[in-house]
């Protein structure tokens, strides 16, 4: 669960010293968005993103053809000119959870990772995440999604689980909604099989209610949140 | 009235299944019986099982998969690969059969003797991969008869039609790669639906890129969703294409009393389906169609349309 298992360990850095261009290229090159900025001794002090460049060109430069002067002028700025000092910044020890909620929290992209010295040792990005996110999900392996609607009482998830397990069905993940209707929660199975319908049958039979997948949602907020 | 072929053998329903399992030998007299009930055996060309040769499977399948499905059927083994592939020891040799009766079945239509023909035959293929069986498959029916044409007859361009209602990932990963076999698929989404693949946006790969085609159709819809989706991506991509020869897969378990899925296709949303792929046949391939059966596993349901697939093939 850790930031050190799922973030990028080889980063592609800049110099402060680098010209916007430079940058510019590296980005578009290795296809990422955020270059951190470190010094001689790796140290993070910096960080340059896409946007940070296309804010420092004028409007004239995507319109327009722009002269050899205009753009040596350009590229006379440099990457400490437009660089975010002291970014956010987390730790090899920060988990997966904390990332998530300080990506949402501070609508950044991507975070760099940073060891007690203040060396950079990785960056973690909206992308690694989702890949982590695609992992718990279990969508890689073929299976079927399947969405109960249950009680908010204890010991439901119990009599999901068991029902499908006497089946000989395989779990891909469970994912539980906490927040649905009032008094309600929506289980989420994804099941590793082809052969649903008889276990649908089954769970109708113990009472549960199947959602009709049309009606499904992950992303309801709590209502004091929306 | 068109020479059409039908295979059936009633050593397709040797390959069993277990309680509760879906995929059961009754499917196939089902179908057979769908036919004879409406009159149409004495109109059709029948075919019986035959083994194939091994080097067809190679074509498609690694060896050590072939040897490991051979070995577990052998040992006894209930399970092959996934829960989903329940088995039993003469499952090897009908999945066998099924394939040898279609490459029959390939090589009378290629050779002229058919017009075209439907295959009955189990267990069903277009799930399984390169060396996994998945969802009811061990070998790729449709996949190794593309194969087995393109190496036989100088055909450069085969279209694969998949209207089984899950997705057939193991003939798209097979030809993803490969712009001599287009392979289309119209399907329940994957995100309420086995295998979870068949997005919108896989269209292939590399060289292939563009020669697979993915129509996901949400829960509940049914026949006016399948005709705007199969207007819109099927019939623009193979008038393109040109397939010289046409594969079908046909599932017939997107019908609303297949419990099978949340797809609420009438039987007449079939009838429109396999017609519209006969008239690109007539029009790109010289009539040239081979409809092999995937799922389909309403037992109510299965003998009027299997009964109406075969008409449209005949009067065509």
């Amino acid at each position: 669960m850790f930031v050190s298992r799922s973030m990028t360990r080889k980063v592609i850095t800049v110099d402060q010293e680098a010209n916007i261009f430079e940058a510019q290229e590296l980005m578009t090159g290795k296809h990422i968005r955020h270059l951190p900025v470190v010094d001689k001794a790796n140290r993070l002090i910096g960080i340059v993103t896409d946007r940070d460049i296309r804010s420092a060109l004028p409007y004239s430069f995507f319109k327009e053809s722009v002269s050899e002067t205009e753009k040596e002028k350009l590229s006379n700025l440099s990457v400490k000119d437009i660089m975010s000092k002291n970014p956010i910044s987390i730790s090899p020890t920060y988990t997966i959870q904390d990332a998530l909620l300080l990506i949402q929290d501070s609508r950044v992209g991507a975070l760099p990772v940073v060891d007690d010295d203040g060396k950079l040792t990785g960056i973690i990005s909206v992308r690694d995440l989702l890949r982590a996110f695609i992992n718990v999900l279990g969508i890689g392996e073929p299976g079927t999604l399947l969405c109960i609607l249950v009680e908010e009482k204890v010991g439901q998830l119990k009599k999901i689980v068991d029902a499908i397990t006497e089946e000989n069905i395989s779990f891909g993940s469970v994912l539980v909604a906490r927040y649905w209707d009032e008094d309600k929660r929506a289980v989420f199975p994804y099941l590793l099989t082809q052969n649903v319908a008889h276990v649908k049958k089954k769970l109708e039979k113990l009472g549960f209610t199947l959602l009709d997948p049309m009606q499904w949602y992950l992303d309801q907020l709590p209502k004091h949140e929306a | 009235m068109n020479k059409t072929g039908f295979l059936y053998d009633e050593r397709y329903q040797l390959h069993k299944t277990g309680h509760f399992h879906p995929e059961i030998p009754d499917r196939l007299p089902s179908v057979y019986n769908g036919i004879k009930e409406a009159g149409l055996l004495s109109k059709l060309v029948l075919i019986k099982a035959c083994m194939p040769e091994m080097k067809w499977i190679e074509t498609v399948h690694d060896k050590n998969y072939i040897q490991r499905f051979e070995a577990a059927c052998g040992s006894g083994k209930m399970i092959f690969d996934s829960p989903d592939n329940q088995m039993c020891a003469v499952t090897y040799d009908t999945a066998l059969l099924a394939v040898g009766g279609i490459l029959d079945v390939v090589r009378q239509v290629m050779d002229r003797e058919l017009d075209n023909a439907f295959c009955a035959v189990r267990p069903p293929g277009h799930h399984a991969e390169v060396n996994r069986a998945m969802g009811f498959c061990y070998f790729n029916n449709i996949a190794i008869a593309a194969r087995y044409i393109q190496k036989n007859w100088s055909i450069e361009r085969v279209g694969i039609v998949d209207f089984d209602v899950h997705h057939g990932n193991g003939t798209q990963h097979i030809f993803e790669d490969d712009p001599s076999v287009f392979y289309y698929s119209i399907h329940q989404h994957p995100s309420f639906a086995y295998p979870g693949t068949g997005r919108e946006f896989e269209c292939g790969k590399n060289l292939g890129y563009g020669y697979t085609k993915n129509s996901p159709v949400l829960p509940g819809q049914g026949d006016s969703e399948y005709k705007r989706l199969i207007q819109r991506d099927l019939l623009p991509a193979f008038a393109e294409f040109k397939p010289e020869v046409i594969l079908v897969s046909a599932g017939f378990d997107a019908h609303m009393d297949d419990d099978m899925s949340d797809i609420k296709l009438s039987t007449e949303g079939f009838s429109w389906i396999a017609k519209k792929i006969v008239e690109m046949a007539n029009t790109y391939a010289q009539g040239r169609l081979i409809s092999v059966l995937e799922g389909g596993y309403s037992l109510r349901r299965l003998p009027e349309l299997a009964r109406n697939h075969v008409e449209i093939l005949l009067n065509s």
